[in-house]
């Protein structure tokens, strides 16, 4: 009701100032008649000095206060009935933009969980982790106990506190598995991701549990005690449906009991930002990965843990790691490393988290962002036609509000208001768009085994990103148009009578266009240049046949089986599955090409270490038969026998890389090496097989070695099975050999090897995602741009219907008339691709490191994507033009 | 500088208004004949400058504004001094004297 009586006094606050100056008016008349005019004229004296009555009664009311507020009001109410009156055209806007600002939304959120959003834990930027460099984007994280001790008692000066972790599913001693442990609570057993710390782990993080307690610093220290287990908040909600009575409740980790003690917060997943740490335990309690083996606390030789440190409050980095650079070389001294700098140092432990080598994140980021801005900026061209379109309708109407004494900024200012208004319910619209196609995409995303959480939450910072490219955007559109349509001289304007477009704006309106255009070629070929590339990808040599191959990933040791009785356990399934039909061959493995494969260090007796080079092997430890299943060539000496068992020689059998790099081409054959899980025995080689793929499907071969299984036990493997039909229909008969044999064993996995080529995350995932990604966005683009062309085209067409009557009246052939029209279209499609080809090039940089098999310049898919293109927006040209074609020219002529 | 000596006058201006204000109730177009008249034509004071400037100063809170009778059949709006008017008056009057105090010294030693 406020409004209304401030609405209302306003009026009458005019009124008043009518009276006013009608007040004024007239004495001035009296005066003028008693000084001896005559009445007339002194009725014009008067009114010849009382001057512009309308500027007088703005100027009086500029000078009041809130007169600015009161403006932008009547100018949002305004601008709002204006876009009523039009509604296709705000409709058409607002859609436009929110899809570039939606896209636009949509990437920023994934950066901003990536790579901006801090750790949810207490003052985050003091965090470290610490690691000797190797080189200049690599280094080595990893310290062993001894190595850690001296670390927490010589730092306290710079470090408030100094914990460690070690990753589920490494096992220390018995080598990495990348497989995750078993929780087992009321009889059921699935997997959980573990991270062992160290007891202040949550001390130093300065979080609060969601229930019940974190670990203790007195926990953990003594190897298999105090076995308390620390949920995760999802885990907790998505396995036990956030019951609190799982708190105390007795369970088991890989068939050890422990004790739930409590929940993690809410929106804590670790300590890295996508991937989600289930179950925390005390370090001292890893004795339940290595069958209560607790060499991984004493031996300086395994090097598994992961230092994480919190700077003493007023330590900068620098003062810490002039601490450490001491501290560095006395561990080194004590503990050699091959190849490795002597300066420790701690970097901050910012999201994307620990990540060895070059980070790839930044490019990309920057990629997807110049990408979604070139989608912006078609959807702003877009808008910008469609205004110019409009503000080009309502030039008279613009003339005589500036000659009727509205001022150049106000009038500036109500189209901007226009502009904004659009801006912002395109902005608003495309928020939730975007929010919601990343609802859609992450849960379109693979399951992997790591629990990957990708969900890019809607927070402060995406809304403001959303919020300023929706007025960057408003004033790319608007600005042009409002200042234009307040300029135009009125006579001019009020004398070209309907028709009201200048060859100047229409070619403003072609370069637009053309720009659209160019831009949305630039878009598809980057989208082409990743499909080609995925596919380039997915047909190199993998350097064994994925085909017909079903990956089925147990482990006993969840359930607690000891090494004798899982020996025995995985002998019988590999008799009963073989003798399945179907089945050509069936192995075991400990790891499984483009799946988390390990590696290990190793020392070549003979062999020295340069500096920075790493003395490191990809390794597997597989079953007989296992290269017959997988189809790599053995191509010097013999596979695995049943003979080589836990008591028999070490041997081994390695790939050509390996036996090039070390070896040189000599024989290596009957040569030995020594590797770190088994420092004692040396082993001996007695084969060579062809180079494959172990930890993606492109990188140049490395060194990999292969170990027989049965002396290199671990519980989790993988059964892999070749078949002779489709791999898929063998998985319900041997999961019944499963049941039959250990019906409460669990099955981590059954899998196709295909499908862990194409979707794993070692495998082409990236590039599927990419592919998909690039593709969206290209298509938003030429959407975009078909409309553009189709709008303008078609505008054209209708300004020019008169000419075309005239033309056609006067005799011009329909097919003349089709070819001036298409003239146009034809200029808009050149000069777009001659944009586009250039902006490809451009963009064609930040996209090359992610290429592979082709560069960013690659021919083939430059030609395809321009035909394809031209076509489209020839076809867009060509409707308009046909209609242009058609006309009547007695109806031509009757239009204004 | 045409910014500045607008803006000065306007200064003067509202000073001039709220002294012959202060004289007693008075309304629009007898503050610009009276200024005219006491300025002998110096001061010759458009609507256009006039009324925003009134306004302002009821705005402000200066003035005070009254619908009358005018003696003319028709009603007339007369302004007021209000105390919060009348302080301002005399603070601006004593800007002033300092001013033309201090442009007087410059003037006479600076020969």
């Amino acid at each position: 009701m406020h409004w209304l009586r401030r609405w209302f006094h306003k009026s009458r606050a005019e009124k008043q100032l009518d009276s006013e100056l009608q007040f004024h008016f007239e004495q001035q008349v009296a005066d003028n008649i008693d000084a001896g005019m005559p009445p007339d004229e002194a009725r014009r004296r008067a009114r010849i000095e009382f001057g512009g009555l309308d500027q007088v009664k703005e100027e009086c009311h500029e000078a009041q206060r809130g007169y600015f507020v009161e403006t932008l009001v009547q100018d949002i109410r305004y601008g709002l009935r204006i876009l009523r009156k039009s509604p296709a055209f705000t409709a058409a806007a607002v859609v436009t933009l929110a899809l570039g600002i939606g896209a636009n939304t949509a990437i920023f959120s994934m950066v901003d969980t990536l790579m901006i959003r801090p750790l949810p834990v207490r003052n985050p930027h003091e965090l470290t982790f610490l690691s000797f460099p190797r080189d200049a984007s690599h280094f080595d994280p990893g310290f062993s106990d001894p190595e850690f001790r001296q670390v927490r008692d010589q730092t306290r000066g710079v470090f408030s506190d100094v914990s460690a972790m070690i990753l589920g599913g490494l096992g220390g001693l018995s080598g990495p598995t990348g497989r995750s442990d078993g929780l087992t609570v009321d009889a059921i057993t699935r997997p959980a991701q573990t991270l062992f710390v160290t007891g202040d782990f949550f001390q130093m993080l300065g979080i609060r549990p969601y229930l019940g307690r974190f670990i203790l610093p007195s926990e953990g220290n003594a190897p298999g005690g105090d076995p308390v287990v620390v949920l995760s908040y999802r885990y907790w909600k998505r396995r036990f449906h956030e019951d609190p009575g799982i708190i105390n409740k007795a369970a088991f980790i890989n068939g050890r009991p422990v004790t739930i003690v409590g929940i993690a917060p809410k929106d804590f997943l670790g300590p890295t930002p996508i991937v989600e740490m289930e179950a925390y335990l005390p370090l001292g309690v890893m004795t339940v990965e290595t069958g209560g083996n607790a060499a991984f606390l004493t031996d300086a030789g395994s090097r598994d843990m992961l230092i994480v440190a919190r700077l003493a409050p007023g330590v900068s980095i620098e003062r810490a790691n002039a601490a450490l650079a001491p501290l560095g070389q006395q561990l080194i001294k004590q503990y050699p490393r091959p190849g490795v700098g002597t300066a420790l140092q701690a970097k901050p432990l910012r999201p994307p988290g620990l990540v060895d080598g070059p980070n790839p994140l930044p490019a990309l980021a920057g990629l997807f962002l110049t990408l979604s801005g070139l989608v912006l900026a078609l959807a702003c061209l877009n808008v910008a036609n469609l205004s110019l379109v409009r503000a080009a309708g309502r030039r008279r109407e613009m003339a005589v509000r500036a000659a009727l004494g509205g001022s150049r900024a106000r009038l500036v200012r109500h189209l901007l208001s226009e502009t904004i208004l659009v801006a912002l319910f395109g902005a608003a619209a495309g928020m939730v768009a975007g929010t919601l196609a990343l609802r859609a995409l992450s849960s379109a995303v693979t399951v992997t085994e790591l629990p990957l959480v990708f969900e890019f939450p809607f927070n402060a910072r995406v809304f403001l990103y959303a919020l300023s490219i929706a007025v960057l955007a408003a004033a790319i559109v608007g600005i042009v148009p409002a200042l234009r349509a307040s300029t135009g001289n009125l006579s001019d304007i009020l004398h070209e009578g309907g028709r009201s477009s200048t060859s100047r704006s229409q070619r403003t309106r072609t370069a637009l266009v053309a720009a659209q255009v160019g831009g949305s070629l630039a878009l598809l070929i980057v989208a082409g240049l990743f499909v080609r590339s995925m596919r380039s990808a997915q047909d190199s040599d993998l350097g064994f046949d994925p085909r017909n191959v079903l990956n089925v990933t147990l482990d006993p040791g969840e359930i607690g089986y000891t090494q004798t009785q899982g020996v025995e356990f995985y002998s019988q399934i590999l008799t009963r599955v073989r003798a399945l039909p179907g089945v050509q061959s069936a192995s075991l493995a400990t790891a499984v090409p483009l799946d988390n494969f390990p590696s290990e260090e190793i020392a070549i007796p003979g062999y020295v270490a340069q500096r920075g080079e790493l003395l490191r092997a990809d390794y597997d430890a597989v079953s007989p038969d296992y290269f017959k299943t997988m189809k790599i060539a053995v191509l010097r000496g013999r596979d695995f026998l049943g003979s080589d068992t836990e008591s028999s020689p070490r041997v081994a059998l390695i790939n050509e890389a390996m036996a090039e790099r070390f070896w040189h081409g000599a024989d290596p054959i009957g040569r030995n090496f020594k590797r770190n899980g088994d420092a004692q025995h040396a082993i001996e080689i007695i084969g060579v097989v062809r180079n494959s793929r172990t930890e993606d499907p492109y990188s140049p071969y490395g060194p990999a070695f292969y170990v027989p299984v049965a002396q290199s036990y671990t519980p989790a493997q993988t059964l892999q099975i070749r078949t002779a039909g489709l791999p898929q229909m063998i998985a319900p008969e041997v999961l019944a050999v499963l049941r039959g044999l250990a019906p409460s064993a669990p099955v981590l996995g059954v899998r196709t090897m295909s499908d862990v080529v194409t979707n794993g995350p070692d495998g082409l995932l990236i590039f599927n995602l990419g592919a998909e990604l690039t593709a969206a966005l290209g298509f938003l683009g030429l959407t975009l741009a078909v409309v553009g062309i189709y709008g303008v085209m078609a505008y054209a067409v209708g300004q020019r219907t008169q000419e075309i009557g005239v033309r056609i009246a006067l005799g011009a052939q329909r097919t003349s008339i089709l070819w001036m029209i298409s003239r146009q279209g034809l200029a808009i499609v050149g000069l777009g691709l001659a944009l586009g080809l250039l902006i490809a090039i451009g963009v064609g940089r930040l996209v090359g490191e992610f290429l592979v098999g082709i560069g960013p310049t690659d021919p083939l898919t430059y030609v395809t994507v321009s035909v394809l293109l031209s076509i489209i927006a020839l076809a867009a040209c060509y409707v308009p033009a046909h209609r242009a074609m058609r006309v009547d020219p007695m109806v031509a002529l009757r239009h204004e | 500088m045409n910014e500045d000596r607008s803006e000065f006058l306007k200064g003067t201006l509202d000073m001039l208004i709220l002294k012959v204000v202060a004289l007693g109730p008075i309304h629009g177009y007898a503050i610009a004949q009276r200024i005219r008249q006491i300025s002998k034509d110096f001061f010759q004071l458009q609507q256009g400058s006039l009324y925003p400037a009134l306004h302002r100063l009821e705005d402000r809170g200066w003035l005070r504004a009254d619908w009358k009778e005018s003696g003319t059949g028709r009603d007339a709006k007369f302004y007021s001094l209000t105390a919060k008017g009348r302080k301002q008056l005399e603070s601006e009057m004593r800007t002033w004297g300092k001013l033309a105090d201090a442009v007087a010294l410059i003037l006479r030693t600076a020969e």
